[in-house]
């Protein structure tokens, strides 16, 4: 039951990602729900869960982008393997952490994709597409990740359901 | 002092009782006094009639006002419940009509399509769009056509309008077509006018630039572009879009320009994937080798 969740989840945010980009556009820079999606669950519960689901939504989310199947699937479930591991790091995450380690993450997997995607830019070219799209992302994603994880919190908490994430040292 | 009012009160009471009793009198008397005493009282109640009009107009208006205050209610709470009803009417109207809008829409955009497949020189698949780029690096489309219905890699996609791009990559039911603006996208064109050809190739700011044109070549902003089909997946003649801008430095060998696509591609909603046509190349030289002499 949890499995066939996690599996719908990712489903839906592949779709969402495919889909729903014209609603989401900000200038034309949309986010990586993908991304979003593998940073949370690496938030909430650990890291090899964390990949787990990276690895299976940047599968699924290969099969809809043009490049090479794998990359996406490395990158998401790496993300989601580092944010796991930052559970361990920090006594206690909080929301203004997400942004900052979803910055790093959203960073890192757009500069591997564009090196990937775009092998042979000039310097305008690379410069036009980091500080316009590159960049941009990354802080969409951040700000995504972070408010999902607020909201999440606050429900969590409201209901009494589980307190806050705490780091496992 | 207490005897004086009690001396006093009789007296007042006899009073009382004539000034009553000549009241009494005075009214009995006016009802047999002549029409013109009447009158000549009715004159004298004038005055009085008239202090009296003004509490009666004000009351009477107020009557009238709560009187029709209330009618209106009535009658517009019966607007109301008409209005309530015309409104949630109107609304299913505006919904119907919205819907017949849209299927007329699509229809006549895929009847175009259908109308083209019917008339082009070539073999095509019509394929819906169901999804747009799934991450930011690329310009892609997602269609509803896979490897079942006979897509692959490497055929090119069109509209009624002109060259969309390739696709690129074929999952069962589904396939992934890289748009003429991404970068990893090039294909043959050339200037209708003139045909002299170059490479067509998106930017990654996703603008599309035509390239390694002869340097003599006579292009000028606004020249048509179309495929020169020297590669497999287009066949010549296709609109690209316009030249837009030169670009010609001193030391570059070759002309370069900016090209406006003929397709908008973000209003895409159905495309033709060319499964098969008959290259120019080979027509041409077919009959060639058919008159060729018998050894």
């Amino acid at each position: 039951m949890h499995v066939a969740f996690q599996l719908m989840l990712c489903v839906a945010t592949v779709v969402a990602q495919a889909t729903l980009n014209s609603f989401l556009s900000i200038n034309n820079v949309y986010p990586d729900l993908c991304l979003v999606l593998a940073c949370l669950a690496g938030f909430f519960s650990n890291e090899y869960k964390g990949s787990i689901i990276g690895l299976t939504v940047g599968f699924l989310q290969d099969l809809l982008t043009p490049g090479g199947i794998g990359l996406n699937m490395i990158l998401k479930g790496l993300a989601g393997y580092l944010a796991g591991m930052t559970t361990y790091t920090i006594s206690t995450v909080t929301t203004s952490a997400v942004v900052i380690v979803a910055v790093a993450l959203s960073l890192g997997c757009g500069l591997a994709s564009l090196i990937v995607a775009y092998p042979a830019l000039n310097g305008s070219e690379a410069f036009h597409v980091i500080s316009w799209v590159l960049v941009p992302q990354a802080l969409y994603n951040s700000v995504l990740a972070a408010g999902f994880f607020w909201l999440t919190h606050t429900v969590r908490q409201s209901f009494g359901m589980v307190h806050f994430v705490q780091g496992r040292r | 002092m207490p005897r004086s009012v009690h001396t006093s009160l009789p007296i007042a009471r006899i009073l009382r009782r004539i000034l009553v009793g000549g009241s009494i009198l005075f009214l009995c008397l006016l009802l047999f006094v002549p029409r013109q005493s009447q009158e000549w009282l009715g004159q004298v109640g004038g005055p009085f009639a008239m202090i009296l009009e003004g509490p009666l107009q004000v009351v009477a208006s107020i009557q009238h006002t709560v009187g029709d205050t209330w009618s209106q209610y009535l009658a517009l709470q019966q607007v109301w419940e008409e209005n309530q009803s015309l409104r949630s009417q109107l609304q299913e109207l505006q919904g119907e009509q919205n819907r017949l809008r849209e299927q007329a829409i699509l229809a006549r955009d895929f009847e175009k399509l259908l109308q083209y497949q019917a008339t082009a020189p070539m073999t095509t698949l019509s394929a819906h769009i169901i999804g747009r780029n799934a991450s930011n690096w690329y310009r892609a489309l997602i269609i509803d056509k896979g490897a079942q219905d006979g897509i692959h890699a490497e055929m090119g996609v069109i509209t009624v309008a002109g060259v969309v791009g390739r696709v690129v990559r074929v999952n069962p039911t589904t396939s992934i077509v890289l748009l003429l603006s991404d970068p990893n996208v090039a294909i043959t064109g050339m200037i209708q006018t003139s045909r002299d050809e170059g490479i067509i190739q998106g930017t990654p700011q996703g603008n599309i630039h035509m390239k390694y044109l002869p340097p003599l070549s006579p292009v000028t902003v606004g020249d048509a572009i179309v495929t020169s089909g020297l590669t497999d997946d287009f066949p010549r003649g296709l609109h690209i879009g316009h030249i837009r801008q030169i670009t010609k430095a001193t030391a570059d060998l070759f002309q370069s320009g900016e090209v406006t696509p003929i397709v908008n591609f973000s209003k895409l909603e159905g495309v033709l994937v060319i499964t098969s046509f008959q290259p120019p190349i080979s027509a041409e030289s077919s009959p060639s080798t058919t008159t060729l002499p018998a050894p």
